[in-house]
């Protein structure tokens, strides 16, 4: 743990059972706060179902099931005094493919503050819908066509609303899945400045198959190999003087 | 011998068409001929080329020789029998002459209708014995000239293709053919209701009386065709029915998408999908055995009148019966949003009911609608339940304990019995029927619209 920056997020012991079939092994790590933590590793190694129990997603599937604890700010979010649904408003998440709701731009980023009562509808949820937007680097953009389907906008675009949509409900942490997997270059240039940008707010965890892109916009990764936790170090370190053999190995593009 | 041994004899023929190319194929191909086509296809081609000529011949033929045979009786019968007569007239004396052809004699028939009769026998023999011997010739040409085609280069694959494609086309032209037949024979006899009763007296007329008087004496027998009354009792039933089955159809099957856990899914669905099955005369059984008896007691207990036949009854019996309708057309659509709307909400702190009402019910809607559009068309349309259980008398009410009547129901009382198709009593179940035709054709085609709409969206 890099000095200055306290842990946000810290897991202890974390398993995760499909019905039968165990995804993850004991996984205990310490996600620092105001910090870009990428989550590394071939397909199938637990990198998102590790990501899906931050914010209790996990709970929306049936046969899973998951042990061990994950405590933000202290508090174990498994605890059953948690409310998952209020945890969530906390623990914001982007996902693998840009999901706008089939409603207005304005609408999109306001529902979130809507159902939990966080403003009322006019000035004040204008107010959230602008700088939601601007911090998503999107005003500038959509400011003239708020009332627009959100599914109207290109794919970087409605990534990007995602992600206003998330800041709207003011998280403290960002999951984001893959956040730039559907995106072309040229979008996925904005939404990685963007996620550098949102870090002196937000505490980001990112899952990434692209070394480049953990390279480019994280300070700390986390390698996983088959559902277990091979090692967390600062980016920079990892990239240039990894410790295990494996995450040489998966670094330098010998498998995954 | 019978069209149905003919026809055997024909399919037997093409069998062994089939087996002959098959043969001759083969044969060549052991010869070291490098063959286009497999052997089976070779047959395939012979038997098809064998059989469908044939059959369409036998079809056209049965179809045409009996009009074929009365012609040539008219122009051979002598003309005291024929002068002056009408074509009504005409008919009468034609199955005379068949039924004494047939060797059924009443009284002392005109001794040149014995020998039309005879004539008859003799024509109809020829007809017979003609068809069969047409048929099995074009069956063997066919089969002959189609064996003389199976060389190495024939590319019999392809042409089997080509004659299955034209067995579908013809079939899809007979499913349209038959639908424009229909629509015809409406539109024919409206037009002959309207020609005696004026199209806006029906269409916007508060009056619905349509017996006539036989007798001058006879009470309550103006013949007044204003269908309004009608039409009323049909959008009142059809109204409470969807009252009924939109809130309980929906909710189910928003409980049975997002809630219900795997098992209960798979014991619900199908319970569901059992009521859909049940036969509509059963549901009326059950509107006037149960339903009716029930809400008249409850309504009496409760010191209001209660007709034995109230729409009420009708209506909510209809009401189940869609039931599944709807809510097999909600579950599809609800089930069709993608996951990644349900994720999106739920990840931003949406609880399930949010989820549901927020996001997948304006998602699914343009399905869901389609869905309601073609359950109204349904209640519109539905007959068995409502000539059970609603009421006879056309009446413009909107209380739904007394008895209304729908347009299905008078359609039906209109043609029971002895009818005589040239009264316009018996005439205006046309008209309603053309009304009730347009409605639920224009539903129809909304509600595909709809839902077409809605499948550009998210395939």
């Amino acid at each position: 743990m890099s000095a200055g920056h306290e842990a946000k997020i810290s897991a202890a012991g974390v398993s995760v059972f499909y019905g039968e079939k165990q995804a993850l092994f004991d996984v205990s790590i310490d996600i620092p706060a105001r910090q870009v933590m990428a989550f590394i590793g071939p397909s199938g190694c637990g990198k998102s179902t590790f990501l899906r129990c931050i914010n209790r997603m996990n709970d929306t599937i049936d046969i899973c099931r998951v042990t061990g604890t994950i405590a933000i700010d202290g508090a174990d979010i498994y605890d059953p005094k948690i409310d998952p649904v209020l945890l969530r408003a906390r623990v914001g998440m982007v996902f693998q493919k840009p999901n706008p709701f089939p409603k207005s731009i304005y609408d999109n980023i306001a529902y979130g503050p809507r159902i939990h009562g966080v403003a009322k509808a006019g000035s004040q949820m204008d107010e959230i819908v602008e700088t939601s937007l601007r911090r998503a680097g999107l005003w500038n953009e959509v400011k003239d066509r708020l009332r627009e389907p959100g599914t109207g906008l290109s794919g970087g675009q409605q990534q990007r609303l995602c992600i206003a949509r998330a800041i709207a409900v003011n998280p403290d942490v960002i999951l984001m899945d893959e956040p730039c997997s559907a995106l072309d270059p040229i979008a996925t240039a904005k939404v990685e400045e963007l996620i550098d940008e949102l870090r002196e707010r937000y505490t980001i965890v990112i899952v990434t198959h692209s070394m480049q892109q953990a390279a480019r916009v994280s300070q700390k990764a986390a390698f996983f190999h088959l559902g277990n936790l091979i090692e967390v170090d600062d980016t920079e370190r990892m990239f240039t003087n990894p410790r295990d053999q494996r995450t040489q190995d998966y670094i330098t593009g010998r498998f995954g | 011998m019978s069209a149905t041994s003919l026809l055997a004899i024909v399919l037997i023929l093409s069998l062994i068409g089939y087996f002959w190319g098959r043969a001759s194929a083969a044969g060549l191909k052991r010869g070291g001929q490098g063959m286009h086509s497999i052997p089976a296809y070779h047959g395939y081609f012979i038997a098809l080329s064998c059989g469908i000529p044939s059959f369409l011949l036998v079809l056209i033929w049965l179809a045409t020789q009996n009009t074929v045979i009365d012609t040539l009786l008219i122009a051979g019968l002598p003309a005291h029998i024929t002068d002056g007569v009408e074509t009504s007239r005409m008919s009468l004396i034609l199955s005379e002459i068949k039924s004494i052809a047939g060797g059924r004699i009443f009284g002392t028939p005109d001794p040149a209708l014995i020998a039309a009769a005879e004539r008859y026998n003799a024509l109809r023999g020829t007809a017979s014995l003609a068809m069969v011997v047409s048929a099995l010739a074009v069956a063997i040409a066919a089969m002959s000239y189609a064996r003389s085609r199976v060389s190495p280069e024939f590319r019999a694959r392809n042409s089997v293709d080509g004659i299955l494609r034209w067995i579908l086309i013809v079939c899809s032209i007979l499913a349209i053919l038959t639908t424009l037949g229909i629509i015809l024979s409406l539109v024919i006899e409206s037009m002959a209701f309207f020609s005696r009763v004026p199209v806006f007296e029906f269409l916007f007329g508060m009056e619905w009386s349509p017996q006539i008087a036989m007798r001058a004496d006879q009470v309550a027998s103006s013949g007044a065709f204003g269908a309004v009354p009608v039409f009323w009792g049909t959008i009142f039933i059809s109204a409470i029915a969807m009252f009924v089955a939109l809130p309980v159809g929906l909710f189910s099957a928003i409980y049975l998408v997002e809630y219900a856990d795997k098992r209960v899914r798979s014991f619900v669905k199908p319970l569901l999908e059992i009521l859909a099955g049940i036969p509509t005369i059963v549901y009326g059984f059950f509107a006037i055995l149960t339903v009716a008896p029930f809400i008249r007691d409850l309504g009496t207990s409760m010191g209001l009148s209660v007709a034995s036949n109230s729409a009420l009854a009708a209506g909510g019996v209809m009401g189940i019966m869609l039931i599944p309708f709807i809510s097999s057309f909600a579950d599809d659509a609800i089930s069709a949003v993608p996951q990644s709307m349900r994720d999106g909400a739920y990840a931003l702190g949406a609880t399930k009911a949010e989820t549901v009402r927020q996001v997948l019910l304006p998602a699914a809607l343009p399905g869901i609608v389609g869905g309601v559009l073609l359950a109204v068309s349904r209640a519109i349309g539905e007959t068995m339940i409502v000539v059970m259980a609603a009421g006879l008398m056309a009446k413009l009410t909107a209380n739904p304990l007394e008895g209304v009547t729908t347009v299905t129901v008078q359609i039906v009382t209109l043609l029971i019995g002895d009818t005589e198709f040239d009264s316009p009593k018996t005439l205006a179940a046309f008209g309603l029927g053309l009304v009730l035709f347009i409605t639920t054709l224009a539903l129809n085609i909304v509600a595909l619209q709809v839902v077409k709409r809605y499948r550009e969206r998210y395939e």
